[in-house]
């Protein structure tokens, strides 16, 4: 006999507001339904409605956690528009920026994941790290969510102190490979209940169109940092960590071995930061003008790929802005990885696929 | 953007993708012909393992919907460009599941019926909201001009 397990929108299993009725037998999951809509704010709709500098602030609210590449993803596409370039240092300025939020966001998940797995210890050092990164992102944006950085021509503010942003970068790197990793990747706690469970195959990851970790824990060598490079990247040397597994240890491995490689990308930007200015500026007395046309940005946020696709009709305000976010894609496949799961592993195969529904419903 | 962009068109036209792309401001763009086939093209890029990226919906003035499908191949973005025919276009979820929330949220934004499918079961609203949010016309009075 199977029964239904509703559960959410407001749950304590759950860290965002979404609805999943889990049908099961006994403690098996045996199918998922997902209802998602719950934080819809009509960013699309609104964002047609604003200028483009209030475009910039209002993108940067799609998410809590990846503010900054919604609005270097917007400033990309109009910089494209109006055939701007950023100077060089405002470049690293973003990829700096970019890194240090894909740091927060994977401290963030790692947490999570670590409470969920039953290691609040792992947690409570998560969060504690996390905090770090955003004291530097407040030292550099004189902010910890919103970093306000980002205009059409480069970035608002200079990164004044690179030593100092290095010496916690230090601290990070010391406590990610002496701490949080060998936790994630050689402790016997976590692989019991990470092995195996939650399996996306490679296939249903190229079928559903998954992203970021969540597709490079299943095999899929994708990022667009390497394959499609935006701002500085392709000025620095990386590695993208790539899994075969599928399942949750796999993505605890993705995601443990891209916070060394994040920090190897800041160490190198910070190191040879350019001299010049940070962004172009308009002509004395002129404004910005953003021609009619059509134009794309992508961007790898900390859970994968965004898409911004901006239409101008010339005028102040954007005739289309369409935003296409990582969990958006991603989620779906949440009713692939908990079929024929224990329901007490469902809550760490979701938080596994890193959700965030304020990117998902925008 | 510094990045040099390799010409991957001649690649494209070799895989049966059509002739006529051109790179302009982030993606290679194809307008679709009368005897573009929409669903052929989509298999074809299924075969070809390629990802599944986003429909971009666009307003035009003749009252029918632009469509641009999009989709990853080895890290070129690929857009292909269609428009509905009296509201309505061909689904490709049965190809590319992951196209399912796409349209369901293409329908809730701009009321495009996409044929072929089960259902288009609400996914941002909620049952019984009128589709086509992005089609209203009211402006905002607190706008910046």
């Amino acid at each position: 006999m199977s029964y239904r397990i509703p559960i959410g929108p407001y749950h304590p299993a759950l860290e965002e507001p979404y609805k999943l009725d889990l049908t099961c037998e006994g403690e098996t999951v045996r199918d998922a339904e997902m209802t998602v809509g719950f934080n819809f704010r009509g960013i699309e709709y609104l964002a047609e409605r604003r200028n483009y500098l209030q475009g910039i602030t209002l993108v940067e609210r799609v998410c809590g956690i990846c503010s900054n590449v919604h609005s270097l993803s917007f400033c990309q596409a109009a910089e494209q528009l109006a055939g701007l370039e950023v100077p060089e240092r405002g470049l690293y300025i973003r990829v700096i920026l970019c890194e240090l939020e894909r740091l927060h966001s994977h401290f963030l998940w790692a947490g999570i994941a670590a409470k969920l797995i039953g290691f609040k210890t792992v947690f409570m050092a998560c969060f504690n790290l996390r905090e770090k990164v955003m004291d530097a992102l407040a030292a550099i944006s004189g902010n910890r969510v919103n970093y306000g950085m980002n205009r059409i021509g480069g970035v608002n503010r200079d990164v004044t102190d690179p030593a100092a942003v290095l010496a916690i970068l230090d601290d990070l790197e010391t406590a990610i490979r002496d701490i949080v990793n060998p936790i994630f990747l050689d402790d016997k706690t976590v692989a019991s209940r990470s092995k195996g469970v939650g399996i996306l195959t490679r296939e249903q990851a190229q079928a559903m169109g998954a992203v970021g970790p969540l597709a490079r824990a299943s095999g899929l060598a994708q990022d667009l940092r390497k394959a499609a490079p935006y701002a500085a990247y392709d000025r620095f040397e990386f590695n993208v960590p790539v899994e075969t597994a599928g399942d949750v240890q796999a993505r605890l491995v993705v995601h443990a071995l891209e916070m060394i490689e994040s920090c190897k990308i800041l160490r190198q930007a910070l190191n040879t930061l350019p001299e010049g200015p940070i962004h172009t500026l308009p002509p004395a007395g002129a404004k910005f003008k953003i021609p009619a046309g059509i134009a794309v940005s992508r961007v790898e946020a900390p859970r994968g790929e965004v898409l911004y696709q901006m239409v101008s009709d010339g005028t102040d305000i954007p005739k289309r802005v369409r935003v296409r976010t990582p969990t958006f894609m991603n989620m779906a496949t949440v009713r692939y990885t908990v079929l024929n799961q224990e329901l007490a592993d469902s809550p760490l195969i979701q938080a596994s696929c890193d959700p965030c529904y304020s990117c998902t419903d925008r | 953007m510094a990045t040099q962009i390799a010409d991957i068109a001649p690649r494209l036209v070799e895989l049966g993708l059509g002739e006529g792309w051109k790179w302009d401001k982030g993606s290679w763009w194809l307008e679709a012909g009368e005897d573009f086939d929409l669903r052929a093209t989509t298999a074809k890029l299924v075969a070809l393992n390629a990802r599944f990226v986003a429909i971009t919906a666009i307003e035009r003035e003749d009252q029918q919907i632009r469509l641009d499908y999009q989709w990853d191949l080895d890290g070129a973005l690929l857009s292909f460009t269609t428009a509905t025919r009296d509201g309505q276009i061909s689904s490709i979820v049965d190809l590319a599941p992951a196209a399912d929330w796409v349209e369901r949220e293409t329908y809730e934004y701009f009321a495009v019926i996409f044929t072929g499918r089960a259902t288009l079961l609400p996914l941002m609203t909620r049952q019984g909201d009128a589709p086509g949010i992005n089609l209203r016309k009211e402006p905002n009075p607190e706008v910046a001009q």
